[in-house]
């Protein structure tokens, strides 16, 4: 299974209890889709390697209890903690046309209020304070614009366009 | 140690003249600000401050659940980004 191939589930943060178990971090927004999972992938020296669940529990719900086939002492569990985790991009559940994963809008042209295209986007940061951004470039400069759901106008994927209502005098700001 | 309760948050009195101004006319102009150490109070909800970082202007669009906290809280200064790829993440 290649990388590209997959999109990251989460990360293994510690191992659990004696018997081998492992904690998982899903780094999603509906952790509840990943539950009951039948296998994962683990990025071991940059190679993805399956693993089948024995048995899962939730602890909290961003974090999971599992128990690994063929991981059966804390020193084995101990080797896979701070690992990431994937899964094949094909489970990845299908969204409608104004809805999107911010791996998709990336190139994605920028539109303001008027419908001028006004910038291209780089990359989300989404650092979990509170404060989503849009890194996008504008007049080959990067410019930093809030991209929170009262910001977005209208998602127009075929034509690979976002409007955006960008607050007065932010672009200017990047000039 | 913790500020006083006899006190009131501190906000920058340049920036509040701002915010009231803002609030007052209905305009929804960004506000730059130099002023990380500035509590965000429930005037400031609903703009856009641009909190400066150290080398350029962070937007921070204010929403009710910032109340309370320091503007410099989401403008960062490192350059972590957090990690990118495909995730399950995104607008729903």
């Amino acid at each position: 299974m290649k990388k590209e191939d997959c999109f990251e589930l989460g990360i293994i943060t510690k191992a659990h209890s004696f018997k081998g178990e492992v904690v998982l971090f899903l780094d999603t927004d509906v952790p509840e889709n990943y539950y009951e999972l039948d296998h994962i992938f683990i990025e071991i020296n940059k190679q993805l390697i399956p693993y089948f669940i024995e048995a899962s529990k939730v602890q909290k719900a961003k974090n999971i209890r599992l128990k690994l086939d063929g991981i059966t002492t804390e020193q084995q569990a101990l080797m896979l903690a701070k690992k990431k985790v994937y899964l094949p991009i094909e489970m990845l559940p299908t969204l409608n046309d104004d809805q999107f994963y911010f791996h998709e809008i990336i190139g994605f042209s920028v539109s303001n209020q008027n419908n001028e295209k006004v910038a291209t986007i780089i990359e989300v940061i989404d650092n979990n304070s509170g404060n989503r951004l849009l890194s996008v470039l504008v007049n080959k400069t990067e410019a930093l614009l809030p991209f929170n759901d009262n910001h977005i106008l209208k998602v127009d994927k075929p034509n690979k366009n976002i409007q955006l209502d960008i607050p007065e005098g932010l672009l200017e700001l990047y000039k | 140690m913790a500020r006083s309760l006899k006190k009131p948050p501190f906000v920058h009195y340049k920036l509040i003249k701002r915010v009231d101004e803002a609030q007052d006319s209905g305009s929804k102009n960004v506000i730059k600000t130099w002023s990380r150490a500035s509590t965000i109070t429930p005037e400031f909800v609903g703009l856009t401050i641009a909190v400066y970082n150290g080398k350029k202007f962070i937007p921070v669009y204010v929403t009710e659940n910032m109340v309370g906290h320091k503007l410099g809280e989401f403008a960062p200064t490192r350059t972590f980004r957090g990690h990118g790829g495909k995730k399950d993440k995104g607008k729903r």
